[in-house]
C-alpha cells in the first residue's frame, strides 16, 4: 500500500523546482530487486552473464553484505522499485531521492539523446534475440553475445547512436593558385588543376566505436548485425549513468534531504529515523574509497553555500539553488569535479590520492620493504580529482581504436602510456573480434617497459601469437 | 504518480540465466577434469556425498588493464608518504575490495557422483560377464500391481478414492464418502527373479618405502576414483583392498586409503594373496573378477619371475588385470629431477609382465598427477 504521504512528498519536490517524468512505483520482494539490479532493466535478453551477477548478488545479499533499497530507471514514465520490506520512513526518503534522479535523467544534458522508452525497447530486444536463438541455436547466439558484450564499452558516445558510413572514395578537382603574379606575364597560367582524393579509407579516422565498426564493416549476417546493434544500443543507454554517477547521486541525496526537511508531515520520531538513514546514505565509507553519494552531496552543499553568499554580495546573478540547477543541467562527473571540488573542500573532507608506497615495478623479484604497501600520494586537489576520475575515463575500459583495414587485416591500437593490457583477456577478446571480422586481427600496444608489442590473431583458427618488437612506440 | 501493477514475480529471468551460468561452469569443470581429479579437497572428502569445488565465476573476456597497481582516492588523516595500508590487508582497513569481475571465487557444490559421471560416463568394466552367465539370481520384491483384495496396510488410497468417486458419479452423485468394499484397491507385489552381474575388484597397492608421498597420492587418487566409479555404476560389486610391502594383507577401505609407507617390495606377495582370495571367495565361474595393481616397479629383482607366473594364473581367473607403474620423479627421485630427465626405462617387473603378452593384461605408466585421468580411461574404456 502506498501511503498518501508519498504524494505529498512528491508535490513538495515539484514545488521546489524538480521537474521529473511521471513516476511508476513497483513494490517488489528482495529477490526481484536483486534481479532487476543485475540486469539493469526489468526485461533484457537472456544471457548467462546476468545470471552470474544475479547469483553473486544473491550470495552477498544473503550474507547481509548488501541491500538494494531502490532502483529507478531512466524512462518516461520513470519506473522506481521499492523493497517490500522498506519502512514508511525509508520509502519517503527513497521517493524523494528517486524523484530527484528522475529530474536529473530528464534535464541533464548527457541524457538528452537517451531512449526514454528503453524499458519496452529492451523487452523488444529480448524478444528478437529469443527468436534468433530459435532460428540459429542458443550456442551461436550466445557466442555472438559473448563477443558483443566483450566490446560493449567500446562505443563512441559523442558520435551518436545512429551514424553515417565513412565517406566513399571521391576525387575532387580544384584549381589552385600557383603564382599570384603569373597573370602579369604572357605565358603565365595563374591556376593549375589539383586532384584531391577524399574518403575511401576505412576507417577514415581512428575509430573508438568498435561495436559500430564491426556491425557495419565486418562480413556478418543481418541478424548478427542486429545483435551487435542491440548490445550497442543498450550500452549507449547506460553510458550517461556511468558518466554522471557522482553528480547524480549527490543531486538525489541533496534533494531527499531538502524535501524531507521541508515536509511538515513527519513526526519527531520519524525525523530521527530519517536522519539516521540519511547519515548512512551519505557516509564517507571505506577509507580507501570515496562514496559517490557522499562526495556529490558534499560538493553540492558547498556550492549552494558559496553561491548564496556570492549572490548576497551581488557577485553572482544566480543564487545557490539556481546554481545547483545549472550544474544539474550542464555537468557530468568530469566537469563537475574539476569545476566545483575546491581545495578547501578537499581539505575539509580529508581527501587524498593514494598509490603504491614504492616505485618498484609490480611483481619485482626483489621486493623492497615497502613493496605492496599503499601510501598517500598527494592531497592536492588536481591529484585527487584525477584519482577519482581515472577509472571513469572511456566508459571504464582501455581505449582501443581501429586504425586501419589495409589488406583485410583489422588493425587495432591501444595507446595509453603507462598502462598495459591484461594479456590473457586481450587474446581472448581478439579471438572474439576475429570471429566477427573473419580475417586477421592485429593489436598494437606496449608492454610494461613501454616497448611496442603486437598481438596477432590469425585466420587459421584463433591462435594468438606475440611479437615483441624493438621499435620505438608510435605517437 | 502511479502505483504499478506489473506482476514482476512472474517475469523472473535471473534464475534461468543463473542456471545457464551454472551450466557453463559445469562445462568448464568438465574441461578441467584432468586437474580436478587430483584436487586434494575432493580426494580427502571420503564419505561425503558432496564436495565443494572452488570455481571462479566465469570470466567475461574484454580488454582490461593488466598488472593493476593499487591506486585511487580515499579519505582520512595522514600526510603524503604515510602508509595507509599494508600488504596482506593490515593497516587502516586493508585494501579496497576490487570490483574487477572474474576475480572472485564461489564454491560450486558438486556431487562426487556427478563428478564421476562427468568423467567416466562412457566407461565400463571391460568384458563384464552377461548377467545370466554369472548364474546368480536374486529375488526382488516389487509393488507393481493393483488388486481388489489385499492387506489393509497396502491400501492404495488414491485409487480407492477415485473408485469411490467413480461409483458415485455412475449414480449421478458428485460426492466422496460411503466407502464400501468394492471401492478398495490394494497395492500388491510380485516376486521377480532378477539376474545380476557380479563383479569383484581387487585393488593392490604397493606401500613400500620407495613409494613417496606423491606416488602414493597418485595411486590413492586412482583408487579413489575407481571405487567411486564402481559404486556409482554397479549395484553389486565386491571391493577387496590389498596393500603390500614384502608381505601382503587384505585391509579395510579406510586403512587402504590412509596407509603410510615403509619396508621393501615383493609384489608377488600381493598377487599370491589376491589369487588365493579369489579362489576362496570369488570363483571365476560365478564372478567377474578384476585386479589392479599400482607400484613404482622397484621390486626385488629375484621376485619378478614369480610375479609373472602369478599374474598369468590371475589372468585365468580374472577378466582383466591392470598394472599401473608410477614413475613420477624420474629415475632419481633422490635428486628431484621433476620428471624432466630422460624417461626412466621400464622396471624389471614391468618387463616381466609385458612378456606375458596376454590380451587381458593392461600395463600403464603414470608420470604425473595429470595422467591419472588417462590411466582410468585406459583401464576402463576397453572394448567389451
Amino acid at each position: 500500500m502506498i501511503s498518501p504521504r508519498i504524494r505529498e512528498v512528491l508535490k513538495i519536490g515539484r514545488d521546489l523546482g524538480l521537474d521529473f517524468y511521471d513516476l511508476v512505483f513497483e513494490v517488489i520482494p528482495w529477490d526481484v530487486m536483486n534481479e532487476i539490479a543485475a540486469y539493469g532493466l526489468p526485461i533484457r535478453a537472456h544471457h548467462w552473464s546476468y545470471g552470474r551477477v544475479y547469483q553473486r548478488q544473491r550470495v552477498h545479499g544473503r550474507m547481509g553484505l548488501s541491500k538494494i533499497y531502490e532502483i529507478v530507471l531512466n524512462n518516461d514514465p520513470a519506473y522506481a522499485f521499492l523493497l517490500d520490506t522498506n519502512t514508511e520512513v525509508e520509502n519517503l526518503l527513497i521517493v524523494a531521492h528517486v524523484a530527484a534522479h528522475a529530474d536529473f535523467f530528464k534535464n541533464n544534458a548527457c541524457f538528452e539523446g537517451t531512449n526514454r522508452n528503453m524499458v519496452n525497447e529492451a523487452a523488444a530486444h529480448a524478444v528478437r534475440i529469443e527468436q534468433y536463438k530459435e532460428e540459429y541455436g542458443i550456442e551461436r547466439v550466445e557466442r555472438l553475445m559473448d563477443a558483443a558484450f566483450a566490446l560493449e564499452r567500446h562505443v563512441d558516445p559523442y558520435k551518436g547512436l545512429y551514424r553515417e558510413e565513412y565517406p566513399k572514395r571521391t576525387v575532387e578537382v580544384r584549381e589552385a593558385v600557383v603564382d599570384e603574379y603569373a597573370d602579369l606575364t604572357v605565358e603565365g597560367r595563374p591556376f593549375s588543376q589539383v586532384k584531391q582524393v577524399k574518403g575511401g579509407k576505412i576507417p577514415a579516422h581512428p575509430e573508438r566505436d568498435l561495436l559500430w565498426f564491426l556491425a557495419r564493416y565486418a562480413p556478418l549476417d543481418e541478424w548478427e548485425r542486429d545483435v551487435l546493434e542491440i548490445v550497442r544500443e543498450e550500452a549507449y543507454y547506460f553510458f550517461p549513468q556511468f558518466n554522471s554517477k557522482i553528480l547524480n547521486e549527490g543531486w538525489a541525496s541533496y534533494w531527499h534531504a531538502e524535501i524531507i526537511s521541508q515536509y511538515p508531515g513527519m513526526t519527531p520520531r520519524e525525523m530521527i529515523d530519517f536522519s539516521v538513514l540519511h547519515g548512512n546514505v551519505v557516509q564517507p565509507g571505506h577509507p580507501l574509497q570515496v562514496n559517490p553519494y557522499y562526495l556529490g552531496y558534499k560538493i553540492l552543499v558547498d556550492v549552494k553555500k558559496r553561491w548564496d553568499r556570492m549572490h548576497a554580495r551581488g557577485e553572482s546573478r544566480l543564487d545557490g539553488t539556481e546554481k545547483l540547477f545549472e550544474i544539474r543541467t550542464s555537468e557530468d562527473d568530469f566537469s563537475f569535479l574539476r569545476n566545483y571540488l575546491t581545495p578547501g573542500l578537499v581539505k575539509e573532507l580529508g581527501l587524498f590520492a593514494y598509490g603504491p608506497a614504492c616505485s618498484c615495478p609490480p611483481h619485482t623479484p626483489r621486493p623492497c620493504p615497502r613493496c605492496g604497501d599503499v601510501a598517500i600520494r598527494s592531497r592536492d586537489v588536481d591529484a585527487v580529482v584525477e584519482a577519482i576520475l581515472k577509472p571513469r575515463y572511456n566508459y571504464g575500459a582501455p581505449k582501443v581504436v581501429v586504425t586501419d583495414t589495409a589488406g583485410g587485416v583489422l588493425r587495432l591500437e591501444h595507446d595509453e602510456p603507462g598502462t598495459v593490457l591484461d594479456r590473457e583477456y586481450a587474446e581472448k577478446t581478439l579471438a572474439y573480434i576475429h570471429e566477427l571480422w573473419k580475417a586477421p586481427v592485429q593489436l598494437i600496444t606496449a608492454n610494461e617497459r613501454g616497448e611496442r608489442m603486437e598481438y596477432w590473431c590469425d585466420e587459421k583458427g584463433a591462435r594468438v601469437t606475440l611479437r615483441a618488437g624493438t621499435g620505438a612506440r608510435r605517437g | 504518480m502511479v502505483r504499478g501493477e506489473i506482476p514482476w514475480d512472474l517475469r523472473r529471468r535471473g534464475p534461468k540465466d543463473a542456471q545457464r551460468h551454472e551450466a557453463r561452469v559445469r562445462e568448464a569443470i568438465r574441461k578441467n577434469l584432468r586437474h580436478l581429479i587430483v584436487e586434494e579437497t575432493i580426494i580427502s572428502s571420503r564419505g561425503d556425498r558432496k564436495v565443494r569445488v572452488p570455481v571462479r565465476y566465469l570470466d567475461q573476456y574484454r580488454f582490461r588493464y593488466g598488472r593493476q597497481v593499487t591506486e585511487g582516492a580515499g579519505h582520512g588523516p595522514g600526510e603524503p608518504g604515510d602508509i595507509i595500508a599494508r600488504r596482506g590487508g593490515q593497516g587502516s582497513g586493508g585494501f579496497a575490495p576490487g570490483d574487477a569481475p572474474g576475480e572472485d571465487v564461489y564454491e560450486a557444490e558438486v556431487e562426487v557422483d556427478d563428478l564421476v559421471e562427468l568423467m567416466l560416463e562412457d566407461l565400463n568394466l571391460p568384458r563384464l560377464a552377461p548377467a545370466e552367465a554369472g548364474g546368480i539370481d536374486a529375488e526382488e520384491i516389487r509393488f507393481d500391481d493393483v488388486r481388489r483384495r489385499g492387506l489393509m496396510n497396502n491400501l492404495d488410497k488414491r485409487r480407492t478414492l477415485l473408485q469411490n468417486v467413480k461409483r458415485h458419479a455412475a449414480k449421478g452423485e458428485a460426492r466422496i464418502g460411503a466407502f464400501d468394499d468394492s471401492d478398495l484397491r490394494f497395492r500388491v507385489w510380485n516376486v521377480r527373479e532378477r539376474p545380476r552381474a557380479r563383479a569383484a575388484v581387487y585393488m593392490l597397492m604397493d606401500r613400500s618405502a620407495s613409494m613417496t608421498t606423491e606416488k602414493r597420492y597418485i595411486a590413492k587418487s586412482f583408487y579413489f576414483w575407481l571405487t567411486r566409479f564402481l559404486r556409482c555404476k554397479y549395484r553389486e560389486v565386491d571391493l577387496v583392498f590389498i596393500s603390500h610391502d614384502v608381505e601382503a594383507q587384505v585391509v579395510s577401505e579406510q586403512e587402504f586409503f590412509t596407509v603410510s609407507s615403509s619396508g621393501g617390495t615383493r609384489c608377488s606377495s600381493a598377487y599370491w594373496l589376491a589369487l588365493r582370495h579369489i579362489r576362496e571367495y570369488h570363483p571365476a565361474a560365478k564372478w567377474s573378477n578384476y585386479a589392479f595393481h599400482f607400484s613404482d616397479g622397484e621390486n626385488l629383482a629375484a621376485d619378478n619371475e614369480r610375479c609373472g607366473e602369478l599374474v598369468r594364473q590371475l589372468l585365468d581367473v580374472c577378466r582383466m588385470v591392470g598394472y599401473g607403474e608410477i614413475r613420477y620423479g624420474g629415475w632419481g627421485s633422490f635428486y628431484g629431477s621433476g620428471g624432466k630427465e630422460p624417461r626412466r626405462p621400464q622396471s624389471g617387473l614391468h618387463a616381466a609382465l609385458a612378456r606375458l603378452e596376454h590380451p587381458n593384461l593392461l600395463l600403464v605408466c603414470i608420470d604425473s598427477r595429470d595422467e591419472i585421468y588417462s590411466a582410468l580411461r585406459a583401464f576402463l574404456a576397453q572394448e567389451q
